[in-house]
């Protein structure tokens, strides 16, 4: 049997499992907290604003409510301590022994963060974007629907592989991160931002939106913050980060020992 | 060939987990003895592929150990360490565990059930685990590592905190496994709580093999050890006198609190002058007591030995 399909033969296993874990109540009042932020936070602002705002507003809004801030917590809640909390309640081990049972679970476990965020993005963009009715409704909905998917996929591996990297203090080395780079890095107009998950969704919203068409195309402060490559390109940009992310999770993860103690790991 | 080791050393940075081991094991019941930090664990995590060595080599079963899935469909592993998930059934866990090991759900579900019916845990296998007893938690682990029906089975510390009820039905359990043809390799830092599994025994100390062999390859090992016997008798000075120009005994100590303290390679010609002496009107022993009866002073005669000190 080849490795590839010794790995995809146990990820549904994992999915289940992880899966069934997740149906607490603390999970789904979660869930729905994070629902039900974004439009609640624009019914807010709707109410104070009496005229209604262009449709450039309105999609930046909710760009970075739904797929930025609920997907990325979203994901980073499940993704980040995949591995670390399997190390602090010692039951690593059981997988660890398993035939491809440590990248089966880390892939599970990817899955899982990712089809448990993409309906709360989704349904939580719909929302927002329902509070603000107008002509643009339609596409800013598939814009807002498709960035939540790809921006679930890229951040939940990108979260993954900080886990892996540094399993005894993934959410701190995650946040960390999150600040430095996908805020901080991604707002300087400088070639830095490319390596950001966020310029890629940030540009694709551009792109989809068709606000580019109004943009200084050749300012380059603007091309630094939006580019002026294809939608397709950013998208595929984006899957290889993602596929990236994993493979570098899978391979350290299969090079670096992890003992039942992490006082022990080398 | 179960299990070769060749030169191993496994180093946590500056520590040594353990140290040069070279053995070759043939197929059967084998027990790894040794005091906690002897190096056991790091041994097995060695021989279960989690851990590669720094130095040397190990093959199990003929194969690299290290994370190699043909090797991990051939053996169980039960660690020292609990880590089950509290807010799933032992049931749901053990089908988990062997999806994982490769079956496909309906496989997975017999076979786990055949194993929590090994372990007679049938009745209880709906329950969440957080609501289990130790020994009930201890079994649901075992289930875990034999559901795959392994031909090597691997136990770190399997009687640590059992009862002795529940001790005695994992011991049942375990023979039965052995009767069967199957290889186990059990590791404890308590000799009796194996020693009804096996006659094959592997002592390790501060990480290296101090011996191995049989029960009686230890015991004629053990022979020329000096054991310590502490006695409490009303003339403890001039008894010692008399054990000492008997020439039975190598050193004695009267401590603080009047105790006599000898050590000796004739425990049995002292056995007899004590029996002999006390049935005379001079000495009234209240209390005589082997102090060497431990793992941990086997260990450290070993250690001794190991260091040229006897």
């Amino acid at each position: 049997m080849s490795p590839l399909i010794g790995i995809l033969q146990r990820i549904p296993a994992v999915v289940g499992f992880e899966w069934r874990r997740a149906l607490t109540v603390s999970r789904m009042t979660w869930m729905v907290a994070l629902m039900a932020f974004p439009p609640g936070l624009l019914m807010l602002v709707r109410m104070a604003e009496q005229n209604e705002p262009p449709v450039e507003v309105v999609a930046i809004l909710v760009f970075i409510l739904s797929p930025c801030v609920v997907c990325i917590l979203g994901v980073f809640l499940w993704a980040t301590p995949a591995l670390s909390s399997e190390l602090e309640g010692r039951s690593w081990v059981y997988l660890a022994v398993r035939p491809y049972g440590p990248i089966a679970v880390l892939l599970g476990k990817y899955i899982v963060a990712v089809s448990w965020t993409i309906p709360v993005g989704l349904v939580s963009s719909v929302l927002a974007v329902l509070v603000f009715m107008s002509q643009d409704t339609m596409k800013l909905l598939v814009a807002e629907c498709g960035l939540v998917v790809l921006s679930c996929m890229a951040y939940s591996a990108l979260f993954l592989l900080i886990g892996v990297v540094a399993p005894k203090k993934s959410m701190v080395a995650g946040i960390v991160y999150t600040i430095v780079f996908e805020v901080a890095f991604a707002l300087i107009p400088a070639a830095v931002n490319m390596l950001t998950v966020q310029y890629r969704l940030r540009c694709l919203l551009v792109r989809w939106m068709g606000f580019d068409n109004n943009l200084v195309k050749d300012n380059p402060v603007i091309l630094a913050y939006f580019g002026n490559e294809s939608a397709m390109w950013h998208v595929g940009v984006l899957f290889g980060m993602t596929a990236f992310y994993l493979i570098a999770a899978a391979v350290v993860l299969r090079y670096r020992e992890f003992t039942s103690s992490l006082e022990t790991e080398s | 060939m179960l299990l070769e080791l060749q030169n191993v050393t496994r180093l946590y940075g500056t520590v040594i987990g353990v140290n040069d081991i070279t053995l070759s094991l043939a197929t059967g019941a084998h027990g790894l003895l040794g005091p906690n930090g002897a190096g056991k664990t790091t041994l097995l995590n060695l021989i279960t592929g989690q851990l590669s060595p720094t130095i040397g080599s190990v093959r199990v079963l003929g194969m690299n150990s290290r994370t190699n899935p043909d090797l991990m469909k051939r053996f169980g592993y039960l660690p020292s360490s609990e880590g089950m998930y509290a807010d799933v059934s032992a049931i749901e866990w053990v089908t988990y565990l062997t999806r994982i090991q490769g079956f496909n759900r309906p496989d997975a579900k017999r076979l786990a059930l055949q194993a929590l019916e090994r372990v007679e845990l049938t009745e209880h296998m709906h329950r969440n685990i957080s609501t289990y007893s130790r020994g009930m938690r201890q079994r649901t682990r075992l289930a875990q590592a034999i559901a795959h029906e392994p031909e090597l089975l691997i136990l770190d510390e399997p009687f640590s905190g059992l009862d002795p009820v529940a001790r005695h039905s994992m011991t049942e359990l375990l023979d039965g496994w052995i009767k069967e043809g199957r290889s186990l390799i059990i590791a404890s830092h308590v000799l009796h709580e194996i020693e009804s599994l096996t006659k094959s025994f592997l002592l390790l100390g501060n990480g290296r093999l101090l011996a191995s062999g049989s029960t009686n390859d230890m015991n004629e090992l053990l022979a020329d050890i000096p054991s310590e016997i502490r006695i409490r008798v009303n003339a403890p000075r001039d008894l010692a006198a008399e054990l000492l120009n008997a020439g039975i005994v190598d050193s004695v100590r009267v401590s603080k609190d009047g105790e006599l303290h000898i050590t000796t390679t004739a425990s049995l010609d002292v056995g007899r002058f004590l029996v002999k002496s006390a049935a005379g009107d001079r000495y009234v022993l209240s209390e005589v007591h082997a102090t060497d009866d431990s793992m941990q002073s086997v260990f450290n005669s070993l250690m001794k030995i190991h260091r040229g000190a006897v």
